[in-house]
């Protein structure tokens, strides 16, 4: 039984299924820190359920109470508990936050630069259907004639970028400023790298997204 | 996060093991180990150390910092110094809750190794709690915590950044000077996270 | 006093944050009406404040009454929304009958669209490398090796684990066994659990 090397695209290097799961680790990690959702990691998580089901093809092959399948066996479980809660974690945000996330990913998916995948979409909107037809029958088509409009501005939560993070720098980036919203006394730090800070997480959610640190 | 999912990360740990049977190399996602050779150490993740060790198949080696000496010097360090110690690893709590508390018996004088970690955990506590005052009276924006470990930052959440969050607010709200007037908006709440 | 039953609502959905209770058609029902009574007061002195003016505080204070109390019955049935969700991840997408009884029909037919729509998009995950989805309801606790230290109370004998191990349960042994196996002979009083 051996992990196979995993050719992601014809231009990238071969990337192992090792890889791939730290990396969907730390993806999951930043999901659950960040106060906003993130770009999906679509490929990692079927680069990981391809791996999920060849190994469980495989575990089947050997007796139940063959020692290597109950060891492989609880590596999968590992591995479907960091799936199940990375997807988890971002429906939550999805739901919490329907409205303003509909909103963004339009203007997203005409850049080309999604944060949700197809399905993810398809379920905001589905799920911002239902919040809106459930509202309007159990209440809004009741209240008098002027108040019954489903107020998408007033309804709308969004994420406080500004709320404050853990992070760790994974490579030294210098120049970060800190805004000071009160007074022009604006601060630059510099992240070294392995240095750890506790900051508002705007200044700093591009470095999230493009994996130079990691939200502890 | 709660302190189980800290654990999990922390189980990924490579720890030492000395297995009383003999297997091939095994092909885990995660990477390979083996062969297992029987009385010979070998390193496997901590997670699987555990599980093989509840099933009576291992000892566990104790790690290079499960040591009296390299404990006493870090308590030494860490009681000195105004900054916090780099510890042994970023999970040392997770490692030590886990080896000791299914393999005590194969690490020396574990009782002692037990409690100076404590010591050393309630040193770094106390310095956390002294430094989370000082952070929110300066003003309470940024702060460095290098050789912090993921449960210790975790313990201190949501209290510290939530904190730090209301501090913030109370800023931006300070900021406006003229006094709210009586009209229908008033009903409706300003600030960046607003709920229904 | 105006937007006093709303506030009553809202206490009362408050005092229980853990699960749900009963919808409260009646109340709901009260709260609208007054919204009505409010609504037609305020139509009738808007047209007669043209000429006097002192009623535009009334009028003023009328509306934020009923914006206040529209936000209130949305907040009431926002906070049980998410209460219903939990059920779905916890109960799946059949509630027991007394659960079902918490829920006002319109609450019902949403939480049966919510389990819908995620069915759907459970079922999606994978779908590019011939997965037939994902169950995310499970899976949602890092997992244990779940195994429990006991003690042996009687001269029991062999027991076979599900995984092929045999352990002899001899008494005042110490064994670490799978807490699903031990169950029953705890029960009979054959183990006893150490904590």
């Amino acid at each position: 039984m051996s992990t196979e090397d995993l050719d992601l695209s014809a231009d990238e290097e071969e990337i192992t299924a090792e890889t791939v799961l730290k990396t969907l680790q730390s993806a999951w990690q930043n999901e659950r820190l960040a106060p906003e959702i993130l770009p999906h990691r679509n490929d990692m998580v079927e680069c990981m359920l391809g791996q999920i089901q060849h190994m469980e093809r495989n575990i089947n092959k050997l007796p139940k109470t063959d020692l290597r399948a109950c060891i492989h066996k609880m590596e999968l479980n590992r591995i479907k508990y960091i799936i199940c809660n990375y997807l988890k974690t971002r429906l939550n945000k999805i739901e919490k936050y329907c409205i303003s996330i509909v909103n963004e990913e339009r203007q997203r998916t005409e850049s080309g630069t999604n944060y949700l995948t197809p399905s993810e979409f398809r379920y905001a909107q589905e799920y911002l259907v239902n919040m809106e037809n459930h509202l309007k029958n159990t209440v809004l088509n009741h209240v008098p004639g002027r108040m019954q409009t489903f107020e998408h501005n007033k309804m709308a939560v969004y994420p406080n970028l500004q709320s404050h993070v853990f992070l760790k720098a994974n490579s030294t980036v210098n120049g970060i400023v800190l805004e000071d919203m009160i007074g022009d006394q604006d601060e630059e730090i510099d992240l070294e790298e392995d240095s750890q800070h506790i900051l508002q997480y705007k200044p700093i959610a591009d470095l999230v997204k493009n994996g130079k640190v990691q939200l502890v | 996060m709660d302190p189980y999912e800290i654990e999990f990360i922390g189980e990924n740990r490579i720890v030492s093991i000395i297995p009383n049977f003999s297997y091939d190399k095994i092909y885990l996602i995660c990477g390979e180990f083996g062969p297992f050779r029987a009385g010979l150490p070998m390193n496997v993740p901590l997670w699987l150390a555990v599980m093989l060790k509840q099933k009576q198949k291992c000892r566990l080696v104790p790690p290079d910092w499960m040591d009296l000496d390299v404990l006493e010097n870090i308590k030494e360090e860490e009681k000195r110094s105004r900054f916090f110690t780099k510890m042994p690893n970023e999970h040392y709590m997770v490692e030590a809750k886990l080896i000791l508390g299914a393999a005590s018996e194969d690490i020396p004088r574990a009782a002692e190794i037990k409690t100076i970690i404590k010591d050393i955990w309630d040193i770094r506590m106390s310095k956390l709690r002294t430094s989370m005052d000082a952070l929110m009276k300066s003003g309470g924006s940024y702060g460095r915590l290098d050789h912090l470990t993921m449960m210790e930052i975790n313990s201190v959440k949501p209290l510290l950044p939530a904190a730090m969050d209301e501090l913030y607010r109370i800023k931006m709200m300070t900021r406006k000077s003229t006094p709210a007037t009586l009209n229908t908006s008033t009903f409706s709440q300003s600030g960046s996270s607003q709920n229904i | 006093m105006f937007g006093e039953k709303v506030i009553e609502l809202l206490k009362e959905a408050d005092r229980n944050r853990e699960t749900i209770d009963q919808f409260n058609d009646e109340k709901i029902r009260q709260i609208i009406e007054e919204m009505h009574v409010l609504f037609k007061m305020n139509m009738d002195d808007a047209n007669a404040t043209t000429e006097n003016k002192s009623l535009w505080t009334t009028v003023q204070v009328r509306h934020s009454a009923l914006e206040r109390n529209k936000r209130c019955l949305l907040a009431y049935l926002y906070n049980r929304m998410d209460k219903i969700k939990t059920l779905r991840w916890e109960f799946g997408s059949v509630l027991p009958p007394d659960v079902r009884e918490l829920l006002s029909d319109t609450e019902y037919d949403w939480f049966s669209k919510y389990s819908t729509n995620l069915a759907q998009y459970m079922r999606s995950l994978g779908e590019d490398i011939g997965y037939s989805g994902i169950d995310l309801t499970e899976n949602l606790r890092p997992p244990k090796w779940l195994y429990i230290e006991v003690l042996c109370l009687t001269d029991y004998g062999k027991l076979e684990l599900e995984d092929g191990d045999v352990v002899m349960l001899k008494k005042n042994s110490r064994h670490f066994l799978p807490t699903s196996e031990c169950q029953t002979l705890i029960r009979q009083g054959v183990l006893k659990q150490i904590v």
